[in-house]
């Protein structure tokens, strides 16, 4: 009385079941036991539908039930997906006591070769003709699996070049990709020149030059990356104590124009008297004095009106651990803006010095800043 | 099949035979003739209720953020622009109401044949293109004229520093080029410095103040409906707000982007004063600290307040009794803001936590906020005495803020913020404790 897939179902359901009393009994939890209960309460209704429906399994008396039904076919052909599951949950299995990235391919592995499976056990039900089997297989699969592999092959493929790349120098990797492409496309060329040649024989130059390139991604990977030549920013130069006149490598990397300019807390400008002075909205004059608030970003724009290269420099006072913290722009070239973000962790009054402004090399250029 | 039975010949009748014939073959309900008076006069009774209510909800006499009610130059500008385009907008409404109403009665389907369907009519067409577009042209030159005459900086007699943070604002009074503040010189023997504030921002009648307005957290918006629009208050950027109003008196309004928890507790008001006022508010502000004398229950609070308070809250001048050392706050390293109020001078301001609780009981409020014009800035001055203090509200705040106001405060949900709390936490005080913090807060005046 009870079919194939029933049998399956009535299985799992059972052990959801018995999984629900255990889990109850021993764990206790309620979302857990609440979780398997509905899993084994869907399972049986599952396999309540499927022995009602009895499978879905043609009835003898029925005219193609000899002919075209799949029943009627002999064996299905043998079929890869059991082993690959196996080998996912081993390598699951093997996880506890490895990597958690085995885990993660047996996972992955386990769920492919279920969809797989699932899918071709389907289509092997679908007629007895194994071609129309094997068409409608491939009609639910491929928009499945191509999209998948060719991520997959992308990657392995720009993954392998990046490694290569990272660990040739700068002169051998140009001079390496540039032969590399050029090689491409005389192939390229060559086979397009012969249309005669066998797909045999692209298939086997195309996947020759794949293992190659995987090969030389995994020996550049286990090589290493070169030495990378790290940039100095403004941020480092404040810690370096490079806020002086001196020019460093940030400094000529520095940009001297600005995206955002609205909506500042001020505008300083040196002129090339030497004066410093601020530009509020709001305020008609420009000041020497400035009112900022306390722990929040202030943005503020330095614009360099003198004819030397200037920064615009401010101590602002104890920060976290640090007795005192300095700020700095970028040399800023003649008629060049750069912008910088103070936060006031202290009010004026409680730092001995004070806060202000200041142009390295420029005596008279000050702006006093008050924080609240 | 089904047949309309007050159907008629056409278009119609053929979608839907369509539609009904993919549907087995029942007899069709809506045939049965259903008398409709009743429920529609009920409808119309529940209609005249809920309409009446809002109508008479608008008659309040207490109405403090009402936007029909200008008190200054910045709101009369919108008003002037507002109730025009309302009276055009209603008078085309009213229109459009009584065409689509008398439309809708007149040609109800009473079984009639189908009108012969005509198709195109370019004089009425092109008529009501153009007709919109010449009211919103006439529309567009005083808007556009009013946005820019609200966006003018250039008129400024006097900047305010407002910061918004979760859930109350922070106003502080920059000291300009030549000492002085918006103008006003610090009587003899007080040094200028910046003013720091909370909750009500106080200003000069008669003088154009221009808000520069930032936050330290997430976006706010300052409004305080009888004296301008909204302004939205951005990290990291600073933003523009004109405030003007000729008559002392306190005007209320509230944080209009929505901004967390405590949101709808994130009141502030605008106070204006007299010029002479606004000098001795200054003066007051900037009066240097006193200690409360020895003995007292207040020199008690000052410890328990360098104990238990000093560390997110400053109070200027305030020197630890037992080192000597000038107390500063770290509110930086506890609140995630980076701020807390400033309680120098608490008591001469008179609501805290946002705006949202008086500081005065309810007598002594109305004194203040009803009180005419020419009176108002002496009793605003006043400040908070014994008599007056509204300890219900401050000793629950003391006792439990975040059970007054909802804050992020609970210790141990606090991952997201580095351990620091948004609001004020619960600090278990015993009430001895809050006995001697009352006394000496209430010398913070
Ligand atoms: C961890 C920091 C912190 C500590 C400690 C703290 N507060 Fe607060 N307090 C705040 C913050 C933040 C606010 C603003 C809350 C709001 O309105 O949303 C506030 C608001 C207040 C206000 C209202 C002020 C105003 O102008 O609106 C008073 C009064 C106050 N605190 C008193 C105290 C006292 C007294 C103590 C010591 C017993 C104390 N606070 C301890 C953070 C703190
Ligand atoms: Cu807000």
């Amino acid at each position: 009385m009870f079919t194939t897939g029933s049998k399956l179902l009535i299985g799992s359901a059972l052990l959801a079941t018995i999984a629900t009393i255990a889990y109850g009994i021993a764990q206790g939890g309620t979302l857990g036991t609440i979780g398997l209960a509905s899993a084994a309460t869907a399972l049986w209704f599952l396999a309540g539908v499927n022995i009602y429906v009895r499978d879905c399994n043609v009835a003898i008396d029925e005219a193609g039930a000899l002919t075209v039904s799949a029943a009627a076919r002999q064996a299905p052909p043998s079929s890869p997906w059991p082993i690959v599951g196996a080998l996912g949950a081993a390598a699951l299995l093997l996880s506890v006591v490895t990597y958690p990235a085995v885990g993660i391919a047996g996972l992955v592995l386990l769920l492919a070769a279920t969809a797989e499976w699932m899918v071709q056990a389907w289509s092997e039900r679908g007629s007895a003709d194994a071609a129309y089997n094997d068409e409608i297989r491939a009609r639910l699969a491929h928009p499945l699996e191509m999209p998948i592999l060719g991520v997959i092959g992308a990657g392995v493929i720009i993954y392998s070049f990046s490694r290569v790349m990272l660990s040739l120098t700068k002169v051998g990797t140009t001079v390496t990709f540039s032969v590399l492409a050029a090689l491409v496309l005389f192939v390229a060329f060559m086979f397009a020149a012969r249309p005669k040649v066998s797909s045999g024989t692209i298939g086997g130059v195309v996947g020759l030059a794949v293992v190659a390139l995987v090969a030389g991604g995994a020996v550049a990977a286990f090589s290493g990356e070169r030495d990378m030549h790290v940039i100095e920013t403004t941020a480092d130069l404040a810690e370096r104590g490079r806020c002086g006149t001196e020019a460093s490598e940030a400094d000529k990397k520095s940009s001297q124009t600005l995206a955002g300019k609205t909506n500042l807390a001020a505008t300083l400008t040196l002129d090339d008297a030497g004066i410093l002075s601020a530009e509020v909205p709001g305020f008609n004059e420009s000041t020497s004095r400035l009112t900022l608030p306390r722990s929040n970003p202030n943005n503020v724009v330095f614009r360099n009106d003198s004819d030397t290269d200037r920064r615009l420099v401010i101590d602002v006072g104890p920060s976290g651990d640090m007795e005192s913290r300095t700020l700095c722009t970028a040399l800023v070239e003649p008629g060049g803006v750069q912008f910088l973000t103070v936060i006031f962790d202290m009010p004026t009054f409680a730092v001995p010095d004070g806060h202000r402004f200041t142009v390295p090399g420029v005596e008279s250029a000050v702006v006093e800043v008050t924080v609240p | 099949m089904t047949h309309r039975t007050r159907g008629t010949a056409g278009v119609t009748d053929v979608a839907n035979h369509d539609r009904t014939s993919m549907q087995p073959a029942t007899p069709m309900t809506s045939v049965t003739p259903v008398s409709t008076t009743r429920p529609l006069r009920r409808r119309a009774a529940w209609l005249g209720v809920a309409g009446g209510a809002i109508a008479l909800s608008g008659c309040a006499t207490n109405a403090p953020q009402d936007t029909w009610a200008p008190r200054g130059e910045n709101a009369q500008m919108i008003h002037d622009l507002q109730w025009p385009i309302f009276a055009i907008a209603g008078v085309v409404g009213l229109i459009v109401f009584v065409a689509v109403g008398y439309s809708v009665v007149k040609f109800r389907d009473r079984g009639q044949p189908i009108p012969e369907q005509t198709h195109g009519r370019p004089a009425l067409e092109i008529g009501l293109t153009i007709l919109p577009a010449v009211i919103l042209a006439v529309i567009a030159v005083p808007t556009v004229s009013t946005i820019f005459a609200l966006a003018d900086t250039d008129d400024t007699d006097c900047v305010i520093n407002v910061t918004g943070q979760q859930w109350w604002w922070e106003y502080d009074y920059p000291v300009l080029d030549d000492g002085t503040i918006c103008g006003y010189e610090p009587a003899d023997g007080l040094t200028a410095a910046p003013i720091i504030t909370s909750g009500q921002l106080v200003m000069p009648a008669g003088t154009n103040v221009l808000v520069r307005g930032t936050s330290r957290d997430v976006i706010h918006s300052y409004w305080i409906p009888q004296l301008n629009g909204k302004k939205d208050m951005v990290p990291g950027r600073v933003h523009y707000l004109r405030l003007q109003s000729d008559t002392p008196g306190i005007y209320a309004g509230q944080c209009t982007e929505f901004c967390g928890l405590s949101h709808a507790n994130m009141r502030m008001e605008a106070v204006v004063l007299e010029p002479a006022d606004f000098q001795r508010w200054i003066d007051n502000e900037l009066a240097p600290y006193e200690a409360p004398e020895e003995g007292t229950l207040a020199a008690q609070g000052e410890t328990v307040y360098v104990q238990q308070c000093a560390r997110c809250h400053q109070v200027n001048g305030l020197v630890d009794p037992l080192t000597g050392d000038l107390v500063v706050s770290n509110p930086q390293d506890h609140v995630w803001s980076g701020a807390a109020p400033n309680l120098t001078k608490l008591m001469a301001r008179n609501t805290f936590a946002g705006a949202t609780w008086d500081l005065l009981t309810p007598e002594c409020r109305a004194d203040v906020w009803e009180a005419a014009p020419e009176d108002f800035g002496e009793r605003y001055l006043e400040g908070v005495s014994e008599a007056c203090l509204n300890t219900v509200d401050l000793r629950e705040w003391l006792r439990n803020s975040p059970a007054k106001k909802p804050m992020y405060a609970d210790a141990e949900r606090l991952e997201v913020t580095d351990g620091k709390v948004r609001g004020m936490p619960y600090l278990a005080l015993s009430e001895d404790q809050i006995d001697a913090l009352l006394a000496y807060l209430l010398e913070r005046k």
